[in-house]
């Protein structure tokens, strides 16, 4: 028979009561449960996120399908100005893999708060860890020290040329030299680091890796507020201290469609109903998104995950 | 020439790596949530048998290696070369080297089948069945009333291979090997 689940009934009760887990960890924290459209106007503009695009059937275009629902979250956020998180389907083309899937479940929550926010957010992923598996509660590590351990080097004063050997080791020289600042980071984090974090959440990514997050002075080093939780060596869930300023918001997503254009990517409309919804006000806080699909293959420690997912190989 | 993009590689898929036809063993997509997408390939090298970790990015092509693996049976070895033949009734030959036929060598047999890899339409490897059956030439006399204690002893077979074997076992007897190991799997079935 052609098309049957993947996923064993084991699976589907631990995913069942994984959802409800979490849905009751965030209504013990008096977060409101939201629930948002998958379609959008405008895409993620991250130069490396692929956005499937919807048509009508005559063939017009509609929109976007959303690989996170960031966009409505964060309009939702500056209207109500309370708690609130989603969970639902996010897609991605062009990611397929062990540990990859174009549709999969996406957690994300915000919280305003003008109290330490960026420390909040690392303790309420660390509670998380600790409720809903049985990993115990994430270590914290900076981002600095990870790469000075592994590479010898100040990722936040390193240049192109500092890194382009390394790269090289793992790509040739022809490869590496290709790669930008941002991309040479990712392949050093992704081969060298990412398998070796158990259970850790990494904290203060380069400011060149600030995305949708704030850049703040660390000492001499600009940083990015964001944090990261792997397990068992796969990224499961990544935090923001988010941006709330309209005109650095606007600036950055121009700077994405220029490296989307150097890249030899599609240029995307730019998220013009978030921008407003920054100018309007986004109040003082941090939003995280977690992979749900990849968290039940942590809690079910199973080997895979597509045998996590409820179909796979369907398409 | 034929390349492959990085979303078509799988296990089995041959490809050429600086200039050597290579075969993918394992290939895994690596792709941080925000940055650019890597796969990281384990790559064994059909020349040398080593087997590399190779990183490229996604979208990247490499060029396919023109390697086929063929029926083909030994005829004989002339001193420098081992000729095969197709068994497909083309009757079609190819002559492998010392250092294509490598340890298979040691287990060939006349009118036996072996796989042989063409790379570029040259013999690159030559892998013997997993089991054959050859002839003891030489071992030592069987040692009478030491069969219940199990033990061996090494015997030379018909191609010069030499195995461990039950004390029972003597010359002329035909031995099932199994060729991945080396080890004695049976005496064979008198034909």
């Amino acid at each position: 028979m052609m098309g049957r689940p993947t996923a064993t009934k084991t699976i589907l009760e631990a995913r069942a009561s994984l959802l409800s887990g979490l849905r009751s960890f965030f209504e013990a924290r008096q977060s409101l449960e939201v629930d948002v459209p998958a379609i959008a106007k405008a895409p993620a503009s991250d130069p490396w996120l692929d956005s499937f695009t919807v048509s009508d059937p005559a063939g017009f275009h509609v929109g976007y399908l959303l690989t996170s629902p960031e966009t409505y979250l964060k309009r939702l956020l500056s209207e109500y100005q309370c708690p609130i998180h989603a969970i639902g389907k996010a897609y991605r083309a062009n990611e397929e893999g062990s540990e990859h899937a174009i549709e999969f479940t996406m957690l994300e929550w915000y919280r305003p708060t003008s109290i330490r926010p960026f420390q909040a957010m690392v303790s309420e992923i660390q509670d998380l860890i600790e409720t809903l598996t049985e990993c115990g509660r994430p270590e914290v590590i900076a981002y600095k020290d990870v790469f000075e351990a592994t590479y010898g080097l100040n990722p936040h004063q390193a240049t192109v040329d500092d890194l382009v050997g390394f790269g090289s080791d793992l790509l040739g020289a022809k490869a590496a030299s290709s790669l930008d600042l941002d991309s040479l980071l990712n392949v050093l984090f992704a081969t060298e680091i990412e398998p070796h974090l158990t259970n850790h959440i990494v904290i203060d990514f380069p400011a060149i890796q600030s995305a949708l997050a704030r850049a703040d002075l660390d000492g001499a080093d600009r940083v990015a507020k964001r944090a990261e939780l792997y397990i068992s060596g796969s990224e499961i869930a990544n935090g923001y201290h988010e941006l709330t300023d309209a005109v650095e918001q606007a600036a950055r997503f121009d700077e994405d469609n220029r490296r989307r254009e150097s890249l030899l990517r599609p240029v995307v409309p730019r998220d013009d109903a978030l921008i407003d919804a920054l100018t309007s006000g986004l109040p003082d806080s941090y939003g995280v998104a977690l992979g749900v699909d990849r968290l039940l293959k942590v809690v079910t420690q199973s080997k895979t995950l597509s045998e996590c997912m409820t179909f796979t190989g369907h398409l | 020439m034929a390349s492959f993009s990085t979303n078509e590689f799988k296990s089995g898929l041959k490809v050429l790596i600086d200039g050597d036809p290579c075969t993918i063993v394992e290939n895994e997509f690596v792709k941080p949530g925000k940055g650019q997408a890597f796969n990281r390939v384990k790559i064994k090298n059909l020349k040398t048998g080593r087997v590399v970790e190779k990183t490229f990015k996604s979208g990247d092509s490499v060029e396919a290696a023109d390697v086929i693996d063929l029926d083909m049976e030994f005829l004989y070895a002339d001193g420098e070369f081992y000729h095969f033949m197709m068994t497909d009734g083309s009757f079609e030959q190819h002559a492998a080297d010392a250092k294509a036929v490598g340890d298979a060598s040691k287990w060939l047999k006349e009118q036996e089948t072996y796989i042989i890899t063409l790379f570029n339409g040259a013999p690159l490897a030559v892998t013997p069945p997993n089991h054959i059956e050859l002839e003891v030439v030489e071992t030592d006399p069987g040692l009478k009333g030491d069969t219940a204690q199990g033990g061996s002893k090494p015997a030379t077979l018909s191609t010069g291979a030499v195995v461990n074997v039950p004390l029972f076992i003597e010359i002329g007897e035909v031995l099932r090997v199994d060729t991945r190991t080396g080890d004695y799997v049976s005496r064979a079935t008198k034909k």
